[in-house]
């Protein structure tokens, strides 16, 4: 009965949550760092803009990447996943900086391709009209207009002089310094900080 | 929210559409990306799109198209989130996914019914339909923005400042028009209101010129004044009261009718709309939307016309006592209110931080008093009260200097506008002298001077309060304007169910975008117990939501005895249904009442009889007031097992046709357990019962079993054919027997 469920019902692992083999299985895996290094992991583009991989004699057409401290430590700890909804944890990269440079590339495109936060470099104009707040940035990307909403939420301090601003759509801004901007950029600021 | 947007007339040409070709979607996007190449992604970007016709879909950058992909050769199109982001991925029937575009979270939503509907035509494409007939996927979102004008729209489908103002304007007056008489009374108070307010430097010019300044008055004189002046400022002051008192009336009336109006509305509406909205949001705009609204009539309303209409009489009077003093001290006015002004947005600022540090702290403090176990248990008492002792400081510090700022910065202001009159004393005391003015009407423009600066300070609250009024009625008229999606039509059936179930093709997501069942169809005879099974997020749930119709299937139908759900009056339809959840949902009231939820006028004997079938009797009458016994956030404390059996008892009340049972014996103990579960055999004879389980025990007598897996049925059949077939369910079963086994 073993043999049977291992191998005539490869559908079972799509069902974890009752199985036990494949949960014990599992979670027996998810102790194991499985870490990633030049000799064992050969990543290559696709041409449709992914990444593939070849980890430990198996083929993944295409990965993800995920950052596991994207906003502390975003070049450690990084978690290569399946493609598929599960997102199930193939390997992890301790430390970006120990891969060979290709390879660092190849994952900071896939970094940049999957986590999108314009750092915020200079503020043109902070307006307030009546529970909302128009912000005319300069950011990474380019010059850039948002909506945030005049409550607690829309910035948060990350820490120091570090703050996150959320727009009305969900996206996410960083400014890096508070101090890094003028007088006058952070007088506009201040309904907020 | 707009899905087809048009294209300049040189990206059309780009586009080289072919004769018969028509664009089903078009949609923007907003960040740089150049398909397939690895470069770095850094930048906005300007007129991209994404564009889907019935065979193609294509992105285009300005005038050149970046990517192109012929439907027929897709496997699927998906938009996926990303972190702060999302991504169009293109999986072709031969090779890797491609990835075709890139947007921000701004287009995402947008982004998404455009893809689903590009996947539309590509399934209509492969089953050999013709893409032409496909309907189109419409969004019933509203727009974050106004198109007009760029401003956040504060949930609501209609901007204020384009195109909304008027007309909410038009149904606040609509409103208003049921409580004619009040306002009637209120506009004739302040006629009377600011009458008084005129008069009274008339009587005193009158006395000083006439009785005093000449030194022929008597002492009858001055009591008929110091009389006169009595009768006025009382009567004043009575009116006033009255007016405040109307005021205060209308208010809490207009605000109650809204109220009303807006929780009826929201109890009528399908859950998918209040789904769409925030949980807190829906509550602000029956609350503190309405509290708005009361607050503008009783602070605002009536003062705004009584104040206007005495500042505009005391500013004639004065041009006609004096226009060249009018001007001067006019002129000076205009000074204070650019220093006021300059000094608003300060006072807003500051204030508006106090306000975000009280909030930071009570959140802290609900943080910490719900965390309280945590806290304790880790033993970390000192470091938490550190963090707030640190916050509290600082809002200490805070709120010390606002108030220090408040009490400098009010008594200057208050000076300030005060020199006006002062300068008005200096020339016309010169023009008193000079003998080409009387004391009494000196001290007549004085006071009149007094009426028309006094309330300056005030009124430049009030464009802040109007506009807030109008957002408030705005976002209560959005709800109220909203069309129930589920609404009962005038054909609505009303027919006593037997119970036979069809699914037909059923798909069906929250997020239109994000389907949670797909293709869906079979069939549930009268009085046939389905057992639902699959793990956790497969749509189970959503399935049972779909036969209770609280939603409404997006794709296919659900007939019920033959009749399309939709055409189903929806209170005959939920009378004949049970529903036991897993969690228990009880109201603050008594056993009694809670029971009685579903059929309000049941005998005590019927409600008996149901909590007898629920094994709920028995622990009842030994609660202290029996079925009088209050439960609730205050009353007395039910285990999660009494309170299922209360819960089943309510559901079987009513006799209903059709039973739903979610997970209704998961969480308990195991006594409970059996209880429940014996309560639920006696309940299930004879009923179309759906019921979900993860324990399979619980679906021993199931007459068939519908498995669920990855949004679709997996498998279907009874127990036994089940384990023949050696599919899914037997893995689940043979799985279930050794870890309870295992437990032994």
């Amino acid at each position: 009965m073993e043999d049977n469920r291992e191998n005539g019902m490869p559908d079972l692992l799509d069902l974890q949550e009752f199985d036990e083999e494949a949960l014990k299985r599992e979670s027996e895996e998810v102790l194991q760092m499985r870490l990633m290094t030049a000799e064992n992991a050969v990543f290559t583009r696709t041409e449709g803009g992914f990444l593939s991989l070849k980890f430990r004699e198996k083929t993944y057409d295409r990965v993800g990447v995920y950052l596991t401290f994207p906003l502390t430590n975003p070049e450690e700890f990084i978690s290569i996943r399946e493609a598929d909804e599960k997102a199930k944890e193939i390997g992890m990269i301790r430390s970006l900086k120990d891969m060979p440079k290709d390879v660092q590339d190849m994952i900071q495109e896939q970094v940049r391709l999957r986590y999108f936060m314009p750092v915020i470099r200079k503020v043109m104009e902070v307006k307030d009209e009546y529970g909302y707040a128009y912000w005319y940035v300069q950011t990474d990307f380019g010059s850039c207009r948002f909506t945030t909403h005049m409550g607690g939420d829309a910035v948060v301090s990350l820490g120091e002089a570090r703050y996150q601003i959320t727009d009305i759509d969900g996206n996410r801004y960083e400014l890096p310094d508070l101090y890094a901007l003028t007088v006058m950029e952070r007088k506009k600021l201040d309904l907020f900080i | 929210m707009k899905l087809l947007y048009t294209l300049k007339e040189s990206q059309q040409q780009a586009l080289s559409l072919h004769d018969g070709e028509t664009i089903w979607y078009c949609v923007p996007v907003d960040l740089d990306f150049d398909n397939g190449v690895h470069s770095a992604r850094t930048g906005y970007t300007d007129q991209t799109w994404i564009i889907v016709t019935e065979e193609r879909l294509v992105t285009l950058r300005g005038d050149e198209k970046t990517s192109e992909h012929l439907l027929a050769d897709c496997e699927k199109i998906k938009c996926e989130h990303q972190v702060g982001c999302g991504i169009v991925t293109v999986f072709p029937k031969e090779g890797l996914p491609e990835c075709v575009a890139r947007f921000s979270m701004r287009h995402i939503i947008r982004v998404a019914y455009a893809v689903r509907g590009a996947q539309t035509l590509v399934q209509a494409i492969q089953e050999e339909q013709n893409p032409k007939m496909v309907s189109r996927v419409e969004s019933r979102e509203y727009e974050k923005y106004c198109e007009k004008c760029g401003r956040a729209l504060p949930g609501t489908s209609k901007c204020m400042y384009c195109d909304g103002k008027s007309e909410i304007l038009k149904k606040f007056m609509a409103l208003c028009g049921d409580f004619v008489g009040r306002l009637i009374a209120i506009s004739l108070l302040l006629v009377l209101l600011a009458a008084i307010n005129m008069f009274n430097p008339m009587v005193q010019r009158y006395f000083i010129d006439n009785a005093l300044a000449n030194g022929q008055g008597t002492v009858k004189d001055l009591w008929l004044f110091i009389g006169l002046t009595f009768v006025l400022t009382v009567g004043g002051m009575i009116c006033w009261l009255y007016r405040y008192w109307l005021c205060v009336k209308l208010g809490a009336s207009l605000s109650m009718s809204l109220r009303a109006k807006l929780y009826y509305k929201i109890q009528v509406l399908s859950l998918s709309f209040i789904n769409n909205r925030k949980p807190g949001e829906l509550m602000n705009r029956v609350s503190r939307d309405t509290k708005q609204i009361r607050i503008f009539m009783e602070e605002v309303f009536g003062d705004m016309f009584s104040t206007l209409v005495t500042m505009a009489v005391s500013l004639v009077m004065m041009l006609i006592i004096s226009w060249k003093m009018t001007l001067l001290s006019l002129a000076f006015v205009v000074a204070v209110l650019v220093i006021i002004r300059m000094f608003w947005h300060h006072i807003h600022t500051i204030f508006h931080k106090q306000w975000l540090r009280a909030d930071d702290l009570s959140s802290n403090l609900q943080d910490i008093l719900s965390g309280m176990r945590i806290v304790k248990s880790f033993g970390k008492e000192e470091r938490e009260s550190a963090r707030f002792t640190e916050k509290t400081e600082a809002f200490a510090a805070i709120q010390k200097k606002n108030e220090t700022f408040w009490a400098v910065f009010f008594p200057i202001m208050t000076f300030l506008l005060g020199v006006g009159t002062y300068i008005a004393i200096y020339f016309g005391g010169v023009q008193v002298l000079e003998g080409s003015m009387t004391v009494g009407e000196l001290v007549q423009f004085v006071t009149y001077s007094g009426y028309l600066f006094g309330p300056l300070s005030w009124m430049t609250h009030l464009p802040r309060a109007v506009m807030q009024m109008l957002t408030s009625l705005n976002r209560i008229y959005d709800v109220l304007d909203e069309e129930p999606m589920l609404a009962d039509k005038a054909e609505s059936k009303v027919f006593p169910i037997q119970g036979a179930f069809t699914f037909e093709d059923v798909s069906f997501g929250y997020q239109t975008y994000e389907p949670v069942l797909e293709h869906i169809s079979f069939d549930v005879k009268p009085g046939e117990m389905i057992g639902l099974v699959g793990a956790s997020g497969t749509g189970k749930s959503t399935l049972i939501n779909l036969i209770m119709r609280l939603y409404d299937v997006d794709q296919g139908r659900i007939t019920l005895d033959g009749y399309d759900l939709r055409d189903v009056q929806m209170e005959s339809l939920h009378s004949q249904i049970g529903v036991v959840l897993q969690e228990t949902f009880l109201f603050s009231g008594t056993i009694l009442a809670n029971i009685r939820f579903a059929k309000q006028d049941a005998t005590l004997e019927e409600v008996i009889t149901a909590a007898r079938a629920a094994n709920a009797h028995d622990f009842i009458c030994k609660t202290p007031d029996g079925y009088n016994t209050y439960v609730g956030e205050h009353g007395y404390n039910l285990s999660g097992g009494e309170r299922q059996r209360i819960a089943i008892a309510r559901a079987i009340l009513n006799n209903p046709r059709i039973l739903i049972l979610d997970e209704a014996t998961s969480a308990l103990d195991t006594e409970s357990e059996f209880l429940i579960q014996q309560a639920l055999n006696r309940l299930v004879k004879g009923r179309t019962t759906f019921a979900i389980a993860h324990r399979l025990s619980t679906l021993r007598d199931a007459d068939r079993l519908v498995v669920i897996d990855k949004h679709g049925v997996a498998e279907i059949g009874t127990h036994n054919e089940l384990l023949e077939k050696q599919g899914i369910y037997y893995g689940l079963v043979n799985a279930q027997l050794r870890m309870s086994s295992g437990e032994k």
